[in-house]
């Protein structure tokens, strides 16, 4: 099966369907998308300019991390649960549409930042936790992931005027 | 001068048309709104979820509202700069758009909101959780006032999840 047959597949499904023949199915998705993003990018911005050095609201990073980290992870759910279902209703479109997959490359980097972040700065954090600057490894993780998050807004907001949509 | 008339004749103009001509214009400018609010939303989900009671109970109000404030005023500008070039590129959309309007008067009460529950605990006599010890005559009056900052804080995170929904809805109606 070549992907596009299964692409066309998942855009048959009925639940794509019926987020197609709804009025308000997509707008309402993309309001809760939206939601979503603005608290994934608000909760990491905190955390971000943290590791970049500017002060949050509480001396240890670490504590700033467990503290907001459990917000990002489940508005990133619920990011991915809607972009999913937006996805499925036009399936073809959004997966020939370069900005979207611009996009996914972006939150792949994000999470491979994040993924090194924590098998390297972060396992030392107990050295910095209170520093000020926090040291190299930290700030260049802090950058590059505010960098990526705010190249995904950009290009999730272009989707909405490059894609083309099939009803 | 009729709204109607206005937004067609704002349409019309050479800034209106320059701003919607350049097809890069009006995505980025979106971009940069949708940034604002989430700067918007992360300093409004620290700041009402501590005033809460949910995080952070371990720092004192203050120093939460003192770092996260001047946030949301930068990002209100933010937003009121880039709102503004959107509804001149685009003025049918938002100016004769009932949730158009209704948004901007739940951004302005979210931000009397914000005023009338947060300035107060900039004071550095006042402890939201011990209230004032240094004048027991206003105890009473202070009392209810800080039992109004919880569901405050829940009305604010409501706000702002009402505003967002309206915002993505402009482009449907």
């Amino acid at each position: 099966m070549s992907l596009d047959t299964l692409l066309q597949h998942i855009y048959d499904w009925s639940i794509s369907e019926s987020i197609r023949a709804n009025v308000s199915a997509f707008p309402m998705l993309e309001s809760l998308h939206v939601l979503a993003i603005t608290m994934v990018f608000g909760t990491i911005l905190i955390v971000d300019l943290r590791l970049l050095g500017f002060a949050s609201h509480r001396r240890s990073a670490q504590k700033l991390i467990t503290e907001l980290l459990p917000y990002t992870w489940v508005a990133f759910a619920i990011a991915v649960v809607t972009g999913a279902l937006l996805f499925a209703s036009n399936a073809l479109s959004y997966a020939h549409n370069t900005q979207f997959l611009l996009k996914m490359v972006a939150i792949v980097f994000a999470g491979i930042n994040m993924g090194i972040f924590h098998l390297t700065a972060h396992r030392r954090i107990a050295d910095w936790d209170e520093a000020m600057p926090p040291p190299t490894a930290a700030r260049l993780a802090g950058a590059s992931s505010l960098l990526l998050w705010v190249l995904v807004i950009f290009l999730g907001r272009w989707i909405g005027f490059t894609l083309e949509v099939v009803f | 001068m009729s709204m109607i008339s206005f937004s067609d004749w704002l349409y019309a103009t050479p800034a209106a048309t320059a701003l919607r001509d350049t097809a890069w214009v009006i995505p980025t400018v979106q971009s940069i709104h949708i940034l604002a609010i989430g700067v918007i939303v992360g300093s409004a989900i620290v700041s009402d979820l501590r005033l809460a009671g949910v995080i952070a109970t371990d720092e004192p109000p203050r120093t939460i509202v003192r770092r996260y404030l001047p946030w949301m005023w930068w990002a209100l500008a933010v937003l009121l700069a880039t709102g503004l070039v959107l509804v001149i590129a685009e003025p049918g959309r938002t100016l004769n758009n009932t949730i158009f309007w209704l948004k901007m008067g739940l951004v302005l009460f979210a931000f009397l909101l914000t005023l009338a529950f947060r300035k107060p605990l900039l004071d550095p006599d006042f402890e939201l959780e011990r209230g004032f010890d240094v004048d027991p005559d206003c105890e009473d009056d202070r009392a209810k006032w800080r039992a109004m900052v919880k569901p405050a804080a829940w009305l604010s995170i409501l706000v702002w999840t009402v505003v967002i929904f309206c915002g993505r809805w402009i482009a449907y109606t």
